[in-house]
Formats: structure tokens, sequence, C-alpha cells
């Protein structure tokens, strides 16, 4: 049995303009020890889907309309608040992405850091201590025992980011959902906390959500790979699928806009258009209307269903575009009648 | 005057030893001295016209404070910048409003850079104003229009406010009003980190493409040197208030001398999990020094993962050209090969 397992995963907000279809169906499922990678633009659905899971949705104006999100056997979705108190920062831990908001800047780290210890284990206060001392120094704190004592303001970016994480894995919780955990640090911060994230993590077996928008950082770190747009899942599968093999045109125009250090002189290619407004409602393919593949004949407006393609890797089979060929040669042909030179791939007249 | 210094009458901005100190004032009751933040140290630099200037570096090392700097919204504690043969540290508080024209800045966060009660005509017609006060009603909008399709928006969109953008459309209207007074040079601080992937690569196209078409010199600050490497024709990296190498784009990411500039390349996760599994990375402990006491010497020893001895930490390395263009602060010990690249 997986850890997590979510299924047809719907959260609308219904808000005095309408509905926002901020999460539609998505489907997933994460093993002890692995790590999900949620990718996808924002207002893609992605942070919703975590905090529908950790039920930290606003309700109202939001609502989980349906779907089901079993971990360790009990539906996530079900739980009455008190069951759902036993399992937030117990059996499941969060990172959120600005580490300054999510401490209490008028307690000091060590409070902080023992409440959940307190709260969800018979321990005293001074065991307690002791463990959030450890819980500092696996995350690389130096002077621990000092620090500990410290206000969150006394701590730089990077350092708050490892207090979040020793406070969300001190009560060693089987899922860590990682909401963007470096997006406000800079790249060489970035690269430390995601090392220190890796490494807990195969201290404890501890399964992570990693949510981000950087395909960087999940080429790095993931195992599993969603692709979100637009509230619904696009493509799944596996790091190596996802990045090698990738089959829906949204995750094809999205490695393809990265600049990347390999990247050198041509013009970087852009997705034409804009994300979509998921207060509408989408009929048929989210990303139709910027896609760059040839229409096929078949009817708008008929929703794809999710394919499986190879074991584990499936993706949302539109069938509205042509989309096997690869996308180097779709754009090279476009390139031919696009005036901003979007470049073709190598080796084929533009 | 060091040989990095270019031809204040010639070269189109030159940056002389600048440094640029926050007096942290005195303590209250025994006076003394709470200690100097050094935010910029000795900067020395040419910028040639048309050129555009990448500057990274972690947070704190000074880069906004930089541009800043040049852009005369600090004065510098020391030093000398001239743009165009024009010595601009020397004028007045008061004449270099009207001078600030011929320099515009574009900034990360489009949300808190417009005022959300002015429509973009109004913040568009206002920038515009500052070079051609004359202008106004049919002119005015006209040429509002004609900038609004130079970064690629819809005329018709002027009479909207800032919320009813997109965070990529406001951008653009942010470059359009950076574009509105002429200026000559634009600094762009770290203008797509804000923006998400897909509309990143648009905002990094029509900067190139602006600056080449109007030509425009450009400083570019980030601290994501794929990005800067996108864009610039040469980079500058900075550390603790110092350039510790400067050099072509296409040099400084494929044959770094700095042990510093090597770990900023190596940080940056690659999209390819091969890659990404299978990379030596230089990992730099901590984070950078305060500025208000920095190290001796060499400033990255305390970081560096090359090692270090007495001698780096005392003497401060020369700033040298090791090739034609491509100039690096040579510690022996940074700069040493040390086989990650």
């Amino acid at each position: 049995m997986p850890l997590l397992e979510v299924n047809d995963l719907t959260t609308y907000f219904h808000t005095r303009d309408g509905v926002v279809r901020a999460v539609e169906g998505v489907s997933f499922s994460l093993e002890r020890g692995e790590t999900l990678g949620i990718v996808g633009e924002s207002g893609s659905g992605k942070s919703v889907t975590c905090y529908s899971l950790m039920r930290l949705i606003p309700e109202p104006p939001g609502r989980i309309e349906r779907g089901t999100a079993m971990f360790e056997g009990h539906d996530l979705l079900q739980m009455s608040q008190k069951e759902l108190r036993k399992v937030r920062g117990n059996g499941i831990g969060m990172i959120f992405q600005d580490p300054m908001t999510s401490l209490n800047p008028y307690l000091r780290i060590s409070t902080q850091l023992i409440e959940a210890l307190q709260t969800h284990r018979d321990i005293d206060k001074k065991a307690a201590l002791h463990k959030a001392i450890e819980a500092l120094e696996e995350v690389g704190i130096p002077g621990a025992s000092k620090r500990v004592f410290s206000y969150p303001h006394e701590f730089s970016g990077g350092m708050r980011q490892r207090v979040m994480i020793a406070m969300a894995l001190i009560t060693e919780p089987a899922l860590l959902i990682a909401d963007e955990p470096t997006t406000a640090l800079d790249v060489t911060v970035q690269a430390q906390i995601m090392d220190i994230i890796k490494q807990r993590q195969n201290d404890l077996g501890t399964a992570v959500i990693l949510v981000t928008h950087d395909l960087g950082v999940v080429a790095g770190s993931c195992d599993k790979v969603l692709v979100m747009y637009g509230g619904r899942e696009m493509e799944s599968g596996s790091v190596e699928q996802i990045f090698y093999r990738p089959r829906h045109p949204y995750t094809r125009s999205l490695q393809k806009t990265i600049p990347s250090l390999q990247t050198k002189g041509q013009e970087l290619y852009t997705i034409p258009g804009l994300p979509p407004d998921v207060s509408k409602p989408i009929h048929g393919c989210a990303f139709f209307p910027r896609c760059p593949y040839p229409k096929t004949d078949k009817a708008e407006g008929a929703s794809p269903e999710l394919e499986e393609i190879e074991p584990g890797h499936c993706w949302s089979a539109c069938g509205f575009c042509d989309s096997s060929t690869p996308i180097e040669s779709v754009l090279a042909k476009a390139g031919e009648v696009a005036e901003d030179g979007v470049p073709a791939s190598a080796g084929e007249p533009a | 005057m060091s040989a990095t210094t270019g031809n204040p009458q010639e070269d189109f901005l030159v940056l002389d030893d600048v440094k640029t100190h926050f007096d942290m004032g005195t303590t209250l009751f025994t006076r003394e001295s709470k200690g100097v933040v050094k935010a910029v140290d000795g900067v020395t630099l040419t910028i040639q016209k048309g050129e555009i200037l990448g500057l990274v570096g972690e947070s704190g090392c000074g880069k906004s404070t930089l541009s800043r700097t040049i852009m005369q919204l600090l004065r510098p504690t020391s030093g000398h910048i001239w743009l165009k043969g024009r010595e601009l540290s020397a004028i007045s508080d008061k004449d270099i409003r009207s001078e600030r024209i011929n320099f515009q800045m574009i900034f990360q966060d489009p949300y808190a850079s417009l005022n959300p009660r002015m429509t973009v005509l109004d913040t568009l017609g206002e920038a515009v104003r500052t070079r051609h006060p004359e202008l106004k009603g049919d002119a005015l909008r006209a040429r509002v229009a004609e900038l609004l399709r130079t970064v690629g928006m819809n005329p018709f969109q002027m009479k909207r406010y800032p919320h009813e953008f997109s965070g990529g459309q406001r951008q653009r209207v942010a470059i359009a009003r950076a574009l509105a007074p002429e200026p000559e040079l634009i600094i762009a601080d770290e203008p797509v980190s804000a923006l998400d992937v897909s509309i990143q690569s648009q905002i990094l196209n029509l900067l190139k493409r602006l600056t080449r078409e109007l030509g425009l010199t450009m400083i570019f600050i980030s601290h994501d040197l794929s990005v800067v490497r996108y864009i610039s024709d040469r980079i500058a990296v900075m550390y603790l208030g110092k350039i510790v190498e400067l050099g072509d784009a296409e040099t400084i990411v494929d044959h770094p001398l700095h042990i510093y500039t090597k770990a900023l390349m190596s940080a940056i996760p690659e999209p390819d999990p091969n890659l990404e599994r299978n990379r030596h990375r230089i990992v730099l402990e901590g984070d950078p020094p305060s500025p208000m006491e920095p190290p001796e010497g060499c400033k990255f020893w305390p970081r560096s993962p090359a090692g270090h001895d007495e001698r780096m930490r005392r003497e401060e390395p020369p700033f040298e050209e090791i090739s034609p263009g491509h100039w690096v602060s040579n510690c022996p010990f940074c700069v040493a090969d040390n086989g990650a690249s």
C-alpha cells in the first residue's frame, strides 16, 4: 500500500465572481521514502493541492468538492478537525516558501521547535529541548545549543529555512510537504537547503512532496514528477520519463523555455499567450490556446483522458493536436512564419 | 587610477574605485561607533555604449547598492562615476534630478513599483513628460501607445490600472516606463526573478531585443547565472562589495577562474536528471560574511573550499587581467586549478 494515494482531488473556491476551479481531478501516489515533484506555473493549482491535503484550505470560500487522499490507510479529506490535529506536524510536516512569515517573530526558536514535540509526544521539556538542539545540529546550524534560544530575526533567510526544516522533521513525520522551499533563497543557499532535505530524507525515510516551478530543482531531487497546468494534471511519470521522453506539448514547451547554462546566443523559446484563467470553465485541454502543435480535425471541447503510454507515465491525451512529433520539428516549421525568430533545431533550416 | 579604469572622456560609463559605505551611527551613551557597512567597497568598471553587463552575486554582495549608486539614488562615499564624460558624482543633489532621466531603472517587483492608483496612461505619460514636458492630449497618448507597442502590449490597455494586468504584463509596463524618458542607460535589478518561468523568457527576449534596437546600454542584475549568461555581453561577479571576476559572458561561464564563480555556477540546478545526479558540486559553507566586518585579505577565505593560508588572510589579492578582457581577483588559492568547472 502506498503511503499516500490521492484520487480525483478537486478543490473549488466559491467566490463572489464565480467558481474558481483551482484543482480539478488530480491523482497521484507516493511510496515511503519517495520524492514527488509537483511542477507548474503560478495559478496551476500546485499549492492548493498541498493545502487541500493538509486541509488548510480556508472554508468558505474554498471547498474540497470530491476525491480521496488515503494517508496510512485513512482518508485525510474525511477526517474531523480532532483527527487532523494528530496528523498535522506529526504524520505530515510542512515547509512553506517564506520562512519569515511562517515563524512566529515573538517566540524563541526553542519554544517553536518544542511545541510540536510536546503536542504529539509524551516528553518533558528538558528532553524536548535536547531533541530541538539535535534537530538544529542535523540541519547544519553552527552553535545550535546557543542559537536555539535566538529569535527568528536573528537568522538569515537560509538559516531560517533550516530552522523550518528542523521544525517540520522534529517529529520524524512519514511525509514532508515542501511548498517552494527555496524560491526565496539565493542559488548557493538553495543548493545547501536541497542537500539538507535530501540528507534528512535518507536518514529518516521520509517521503517528500516538493512543489516548485524550477525544473532544475526537480531534476536534481525527485523520483516522480507531476506537471500541472490550469489546475489539472498534464503529465506524470518518473523523472527520466518526464525529462527525456516528455509527451505533452506543455511539458515539452516548458522545457524549451528554460534558460540553462547550455543555451547559447539564440533567442529563448517562449510559450505564446498567458496561463489560463481558472475562474472560467475550461473545456477540453487547458493548454489548447497556447499549444504550438498543429491542430487535428478532432472536435474541440471534448475532455482529454489520462492515458498511460508506458508503465507509470501518464499524460492528458488531448486529441486536438498531433503531438507525436518532437517539439523541435514543430517549432522549426513554425519558425518559417514566426517573425520573432523562434529557434529552430540544429540541422533544420529555419 | 588602476589599470582597469577606462577613459572618462571616451567611454560611456566609467566607475573608478567607487565606494558606498553606510555609517551605522554611534551608540547612545558611550558615543562609540557602531561600525560601517561597506556595501560597495572599491568597484572599478567601464561599460561601453550598447553593451549589456550582467552583475551577479548572492544577496548582500552589494549589487543593488552599486546600481543605486550609479543611479545616484545613493551618493558614493568616495570614488568617481562618469557617464558620457560628465562626472555624475560631482553633480549637486539639486541638479541630479534632471540628469536622472538619462538613466532609468527596472525593479524586481512590478506589483510594488507601479502606482496602483494610476492608469498605465498616467504612469507612462508622466514619464514621457519628464523628457518632453510640452506633450499633452493626443500627442502624449500617441507616444504612450507607441511605447506600449514597443514592449509588446496592445495600446487599448492604456486606460487600465496595474491590478488588471498579470505579472508579466506589469513588468512590460515597468519596462515601458523606463523607456519613456528615452534614457541611454537602463539598470534592471532582478527584473525576471518574480515572474513565472514561461513569462521569464518572454521578458528576457524583450529586454535583449530592445537594447539592440534602441541602442541602449544595460546593467542587468541577477543572482541567476543562467539568466545572466543568456542576456549579457559581459559578466561581472560581485562578492562582499568587490568585483571578483569580470569578462565576456562566454568566458565567465565556460572558463571561470575564481572558485566563487565556479561555485555560483555549480549551484544552478540543470533541468537534466542524469547530469544533476552525477554532478560535482562546489558547495559553499554558510552565508557570506557580514559586510560590517569583512575578512582581511582575500575576502573569500572563510568560505573557500580550496583552503587558505596566512598570506591569503593578510594580503588583498590584486585584480589582474589574466587573458585579454578577463579580469580576476588573483588569489593563489581561489584561482588555482581546483578541478571542478
